[in-house]
C-alpha cells in the first residue's frame, strides 16, 4: 500500500507540469490580459517600457513561464494585479471560507445521503423508496443556480426567516455566542443549495449498490447461518456496499477545488468560487493561474485519497 | 411438380399424435421477440422513462414549431424576441400572451420557446459532437493500449484535473464570442472526457472476447474490428451516457449563461432568461420560475430517459 | 434412528408476469437421523428449490412455499416463526452452497465468518470461538489454521474455500446438513476430496446428509438413498445401490443409460434423453416425463402415484419398466417413431426440393406454400 501510495504521487508530479504548462498557456490567451491592466495606451511609451519591463512582461514567453513555475513551488506566486498584495494572501483569505461552506456541505449530504439510500434500498418499492428516488431525481435535475435563487426569495426575503446573502451581518455583536449564531444563519442557506446535488447523486448511488449487496450469494449463506437481519445488513451489506460509494465520495470532495463559484456568487459568499470570478472579470492573471493550478493539485490529491482508500476498503485489493 | 408438393405425412400409430411430438420442445413453440422489442418492451414498462420521452417529445416539437407559432400571430423579431407591436412590460398571463411578457416588453412565451431551442440545440449537438469525440478517443485508446492508451489518458487527465467550471469560465473569457456554435464546442470540448474513459473500458474489456478472434481471423482491419464488431456491442453504455449527458451539457450552458460566459445578448437561452429575470424575482416570479421550471423539467426528462434506457439494455436481466 | 425430516406435499411456486412457475410441485420424502440422501435430476427440476424451501430461503417476492408441511422433530418448519426459524438455521441445519467464491463474503475474515455461528448459536465468547475455528480448520484439512484464520476468502483456492463453507455449515455440529452441488464449481480433481470429506465430517458429527446434485456419479459413491426429481416432482426413490441395480422409471433409465461409461467397450453414439424438460409455467396434465418418454401411453395422462416396486422402492410410473414386455413395446415405439421422423425429414426435403423447381414456374407456389404448412413446423420440433 505505502509502495502503491508514492508511486502514484510520483505520476502525478508530471501531470501537474502538464497541468501548469496548460493553465499558463490558457491564462495568457485570453483577450485583454496584462498589458490592458496595467499598460494603459495613455501612458509614454518610456513609462510603459518600464512597467513592462517591472513586471517581467518583456521577457520571452517560455522564460515568464519558467520564472512562474520556479516561484509557484516554493509557493510564491506573485503579486495580484488587482490590489498588489501577493496572490497567496489574497487566495488564503477567500480559502476559509470555501472550506467551511463547501466543507459543511459535503458532510452535510453525506450524513443524510447514505441513510436515505440505505432506507431505499432496504425497503424497495415502498412508498418511501419512491418518495426517496423522487426526491434524488429531483436533485441532480436541478440547475444549481435556479435552486439557490428559489431558497434565497422563499427564505430569506420573502418569509425572513435567514440572512439572505453574506456570511456575517454588519452589526455589533453582544457575545462570541451571538457572531457564532449569526454566522450559522448565514451559513444554512448556502450550504443547503450546495449539497443538494450531491446528496441525490450520494443516495442514488447507495441505493444502487445496497440493491447489488443484496442480490449477491454471500447475503444468502449469512442468512443460512441464522444471522438476524439487522446484523446481516449492517455487517455483511454494507461492509460491500459502501465500498463503491464512499470512493465515489472521495472524489466528489475534489469538487471543493473548484470552489462554489455559482453558490458563494449568488449568496454573497466571499470563498474561492466568488473570488475567481472577480479575477477572471478583472484580468487578475496571477491569481487565476495560481487558483488554477493549486485546484488542481486539491483534485489529484483527492482522487489519490479515493484510490487508497478503495484499497483500504476492499481486502481483495489490499492483499494483491 | 405439384405432386411432390402433394406428399401427406405417413400417419402415426394411434396412440401418438402430431402435438406430442410438438410438445418435444415447448421453448421453441414459444413466440420469440426481436432483441431490439426486448428492449422497447422493457422501456416502455418503466413509466416514468415513457413520461420523460414524451416530456421531451412535447418539448421539443414546442421549440420545433416556435417560428409557426409566433410569425403567424404577431409581428415578431425573433432575434432579439420583441413583439414589434409595443406591448407593455410586466403584463400578467393572458391569451395574448400565455405567460405575460418581461421586463422590456417581450412575450415571455415566445421567449421560452425560442429560448428552448438555443437550450435544446446546445445541449444536444454538444452531446453529438462530445459522443464522437469520446467515442473515437476511447476506443483507440481502449483498442490499442500501450503508448496510445497512455498519451490519450495523460490528455484526459489533464483536462479532469482542473475543475470544469473554472476551466469553462476562463475560455468562454478567451474564445467565446457568445454564439451558439462557440458555446457547443466549449462544453462539447469537457463533455467528451467520461465517454471516453467508458468506452475505453468497454473496448479493453471486449478486445479479449473470442468473437473478435473470431472476426480477427477471418482477416478483419482493426478499423472494420472496432466499428463494426466491438462497437456495436458497447453501445448500451453509450446510449445511455449520451442521455444523461445531454442533461449535464444542459445545465452546464444554463450556468455558463447564467453568469454571462455562454450565450449572450442578442441571443437568449433559458439561463440568459433567468438571470435576466432574477432581480425581478419577488414581484413577478414568473418570469424566473418559467425558464427555471423549463430547465428542470428537460433534465429531468433526459435522466428519466437515460436510467430507463439503462435498465431495458442491462444484459443481466432475463429475457422476463 | 428415527426420522429427522419429513416433507410433506411441498409446493414452492414463483410468481412472474406470465403466471406461477411451479418450481416444486408436491414433493415429499423424509431424510432419518444420520441418514445419507441424494436428490438427482437435471437443472430446474426443483432440487435446489426444496433445499431452499426447507431452510425458508426462498426469496419473497417472487416464490412462496404454498402448501406442504416440513416436520423437523416436532415442529413444522412452515408453520414457526422467522425467529424460531433463525435459531434452527447454522444450529440444527447446516447448508453448503454450490459456488464458494460468491458464497463468502469477500470483506470478512473466514475466521469472522466461521466465529460468527458459534458466538451466536453456542454462547461462545470471542476466545472460545476462536479456538473452536482453528479446530474446525484443522478438521476440514486446511494447513496453517492459526495463520489462515485472519484471512479473507480471496486468499484461498476453490477446494480450500469450499473447505471453510464445510467448516461454517457443521460449526454447530447440526443434525442436518444440506449441500446443495457443493463439488460442481470446482475441479474434478477436488471434488472427491470434498466429498469425502463431507462423507467422513458428518459421520462423525453424526449429522444426516441431504446431498443435491446433477451428477449421478456423486451420488453413487456417497449416499445411501437416493431421491430422483423432475420438472418439480420426485419421480422415484430407493437406496442408491437398488436405484443403480434396477431403475424402474423411464426418466432414471434413460439418465443412466446417458451416462458414458468406460467398462463397456466402445459405443456408438451417447443416447441422451431426447427433448427437453417441460415448461413449468404450464405444466402438463398427467405424467410431466410423458412428452419425452418411450413407454408412454394414453393412460399416462392421469398423473401416476408413487407406486412401490420392491424393497423400500417407489416409482411414479404405471408400468413395470423393467419387464420384458414392456421393453418390447418401447423398442417398437422407438423404431416407429424413428421411421415416421426419417420419413418427415424426407418429405421436407421433397417440399424443397419441388419449390426450388417452382421458382421457375409461378403457377404451382401457392400449392406449394399452403402444404408446407404441416409438415414444416413439425419438422422444425422435430430436428431438435
Amino acid at each position: 500500500m505505502g509502495r502503491y501510495i508514492i508511486r502514484r504521487l510520483l505520476q502525478a508530479i508530471p501531470l501537474l507540469f502538464l497541468v501548469s504548462i496548460v493553465v499558463f498557456s490558457l491564462i495568457h490567451l485570453i483577450p485583454g490580459g496584462a498589458e490592458a491592466v496595467f499598460l494603459n495606451p495613455r501612458l509614454s511609451g518610456a513609462a510603459r517600457a518600464a512597467i513592462a519591463h517591472n513586471l517581467g512582461l518583456d521577457q520571452p514567453i517560455v522564460v515568464q513561464y519558467l520564472l512562474w513555475i520556479k516561484g509557484a513551488i516554493t509557493g510564491n506566486f506573485g503579486n495580484s494585479f488587482v490590489d498588489g498584495q501577493t496572490v497567496i494572501s489574497d487566495v488564503s483569505a477567500r480559502v476559509g471560507p470555501t472550506v467551511e461552506l463547501f466543507g459543511s456541505a459535503l458532510i452535510f449530504a453525506l450524513i443524510l445521503a447514505i441513510p436515505l439510500g440505505i432506507t431505499s434500498a432496504v425497503r424497495q418499492y415502498s412508498i418511501v423508496d419512491y418518495t426517496i428516488t423522487f426526491f434524488s431525481y429531483f436533485g441532480i435535475s436541478m440547475p444549481i443556480f435556479f435552486f439557490a435563487l428559489i431558497m434565497q426569495e422563499l427564505f430569506a426575503v420573502k418569509l425572513g426567516w435567514l440572512p439572505d446573502y453574506g456570511r456575517s451581518s454588519d452589526a455589533t455583536y453582544a457575545s462570541s455566542f451571538d457572531y457564532v449564531l449569526d454566522y450559522l444563519l448565514h451559513l444554512i442557506l448556502p450550504m443547503i443549495v450546495l449539497s443538494l446535488a450531491f446528496m441525490a447523486s450520494w443516495s442514488r448511488y447507495t441505493r444502487a449498490s445496497m440493491l447489488d449487496v443484496k442480490r449477491q450469494d454471500y447475503m444468502r449463506t449469512a442468512q443460512s447461518k441464522g444471522v438476524g437481519p439487522i446484523p446481516i445488513l449492517a455487517r455483511h451489506g454494507l461492509r460491500n456496499a459502501l465500498i463503491p460509494v464512499l470512493t465515489v465520495v472521495a472524489l466528489d470532495f475534489g469538487a471543493i477545488a473548484g470552489g462554489a463559484a455559482v453558490t458563494e456568487t449568488i449568496f454573497a459568499w466571499p470563498g474561492l468560487g466568488s473570488f475567481f470570478i472577480e479575477s477572471l472579470t478583472g484580468r487578475d492573471y496571477p491569481v487565476l493561474m495560481a487558483m488554477l493550478l493549486m485546484s488542481a493539485v486539491v483534485v489529484i490529491f483527492f482522487n489519490l485519497v479515493a484510490d487508497v482508500l478503495y484499497g483500504v476498503l476492499d481486502p481483495r485489493i489490499r492483499y494483491n | 411438380m405439384s405432386t411432390s408438393s402433394q406428399v401427406m405425412p405417413p400417419s402415426l400409430p394411434e396412440e401418438e399424435n402430431i402435438d406430442e411430438l410438438l410438445t418435444l420442445t415447448p421453448q421453441l413453440a414459444r413466440k420469440r421477440r426481436s432483441q431490439f422489442r426486448i428492449i422497447v418492451d422493457r422501456f416502455t414498462r418503466n413509466r416514468l422513462a415513457v413520461a420523460g420521452f414524451f416530456v421531451l417529445a412535447l418539448m421539443g416539437l414546442a421549440a420545433l414549431l416556435a417560428p409557426l407559432l409566433y410569425h403567424a400571430t404577431a409581428t415578431y423579431d425573433p432575434s432579439t424576441y420583441i413583439n414589434l407591436r409595443e406591448s407593455p412590460a410586466f403584463q400578467v398571463p393572458s391569451w395574448q400572451h400565455l405567460l405575460g411578457t418581461d421586463d422590456v416588453g417581450r412575450d415571455e412565451m415566445a421567449r421560452i420557446l425560442y429560448g428552448g431551442r438555443v437550450s435544446l440545440l446546445i445541449g444536444l449537438s454538444s452531446m453529438f459532437m462530445a459522443i464522437f469525440v469520446g467515442v473515437t478517443i476511447g476506443a483507440l485508446a481502449g483498442y490499442f493500449g500501450g503508448i496510445v492508451d497512455n498519451l490519450l489518458m495523460r490528455v484526459t487527465d489533464i483536462i479532469l484535473a482542473i475543475p470544469l467550471y473554472l476551466l469553462l469560465f476562463v475560455l468562454s473569457a478567451s474564445f467565446s464570442n457568445g454564439s451558439i456554435f462557440s458555446v457547443v464546442l466549449l462544453i462539447a470540448l469537457f463533455g467528451w472526457t467520461y465517454t471516453a474513459r467508458l468506452v475505453r473500458s468497454e473496448f479493453l474489456a471486449l478486445k479479449e472476447r473470442e468473437f473478435v478472434m473470431a472476426a480477427r481471423t477471418l482477416g478483419a482491419s482493426n478499423l472494420r474490428l472496432m466499428v463494426r464488431h466491438i462497437l456495436p456491442n458497447a453501445a448500451g453504455p453509450i446510449i445511455v451516457s449520451a442521455t444523461l449527458l445531454v442533461g449535464a451539457n444542459i445545465i452546464t450552458e444554463s450556468i455558463l449563461s447564467f453568469f454571462g460566459f455562454g450565450i449572450q445578448v442578442p441571443l437568449a437561452s433559458w439561463g440568459t432568461m433567468v438571470s435576466d429575470a432574477k432581480d425581478y424575482f419577488l414581484t413577478h416570479p414568473i418570469l424566473a420560475l418559467s425558464p427555471g421550471i423549463c430547465i428542470l423539467l428537460v433534465v429531468l426528462s433526459f435522466n428519466l430517459m437515460g436510467d430507463g434506457l439503462r435498465d431495458a439494455l442491462d444484459p443481466y436481466l432475463t429475457e422476463r | 434412528m428415527g426420522k429427522l425430516l419429513e416433507i410433506t406435499n411441498l409446493k414452492t411456486y414463483f410468481r412472474t408476469r406470465e403466471g406461477w412457475v411451479h418450481a416444486v410441485d408436491g414433493v415429499s420424502f423424509s431424510i432419518d437421523q444420520g441418514e445419507k440422501l441424494g436428490i438427482v435430476g437435471e437443472s430446474g427440476c426443483g432440487k435446489s428449490v426444496t433445499a431452499l424451501s426447507i431452510m425458508r430461503l426462498i426469496p419473497h417476492p417472487p416464490g412462496e412455499t404454498l402448501d406442504g408441511s416440513i416436520l423437523f422433530g416436532e415442529q413444522d418448519l412452515l408453520e414457526i416463526s422467522e425467529s424460531a426459524m433463525r435459531k434452527i438455521r447454522g444450529k440444527q441445519i447446516g447448508m453448503i452452497f454450490q459456488d464458494p467464491l460468491t458464497s463468502l463474503n469477500p470483506v470478512l475474515t473466514i475466521g469472522y465468518q466461521i466465529t460468527e455461528v458459534l458466538k451466536l448459536h453456542m454462547g461462545l465468547d470471542t476466545q472460545q470461538a476462536k479456538r473452536r475455528a482453528i479446530e474446525l480448520l484443522r478438521e476440514v484439512g486446511i494447513p496453517e489454521a492459526e495463520r489462515r484464520i485472519n484471512s479473507y476468502p480471496h486468499q484461498f483456492s476453490g477446494g480450500m474455500r469450499q473447505r471453510v463453507m464445510i467448516a461454517i455449515a457443521l460449526a454447530c455440529r447440526p443434525q442436518l446438513i444440506i449441500a446443495d452441488e457443493p463439488t460442481t464449481a470446482l475441479d474434478v480433481t477436488v471434488q472427491a476430496q470434498i466429498l469425502e470429506l463431507i462423507n467422513s465430517i458428518s459421520s462423525e458429527y453424526n449429522s444426516a446428509v441431504m446431498l443435491i446434485t446433477h451428477d449421478l456419479g456423486v451420488v453413487a459413491g456417497m449416499t445411501d438413498r437416493v431421491v430422483v426429481m423432475y420438472a418439480g416432482h420426485v419421480i422415484e426413490m430407493a437406496p442408491t445401490d437398488e436405484l443403480f441395480a434396477n431403475p424402474r422409471h423411464p426418466y432414471t433409465l434413460g439418465l443412466l443409460a446417458s451416462i458414458p461409461r468406460l467398462d463397456i467397450g466402445r459405443q456408438e453414439e451417447l443416447t441422451p434423453i431426447e427433448g427437453a424438460p417441460p415448461d413449468l409455467l404450464h405444466p402438463p396434465q398427467g405424467c410431466p416425463f410423458m412428452p419425452r418418454c418411450i413407454f408412454a401411453t394414453n393412460q399416462c395422462k392421469a398423473p401416476p402415484p408413487l407406486r412401490a416396486v420392491g424393497n423400500n422402492h417407489v416409482a411414479a410410473c404405471w408400468y413395470d419398466v423393467n419387464q420384458p414386455a414392456e421393453q418390447q413395446r418401447a423398442a417398437t415405439r422407438r423404431e416407429a417413431r424413428a421411421h415416421h421422423l426419417a420419413m418427415l425429414d424426407a418429405t421436407a426435403q421433397a417440399i424443397l426440393a419441388s419449390s426450388q423447381d417452382s421458382r421457375a414456374a409461378p403457377d404451382s407456389d401457392e400449392s406449394a406454400a399452403s402444404s408446407s404448412d404441416g409438415p414444416a413446423t413439425v419438422t422444425k420440433a422435430g430436428e431438435d
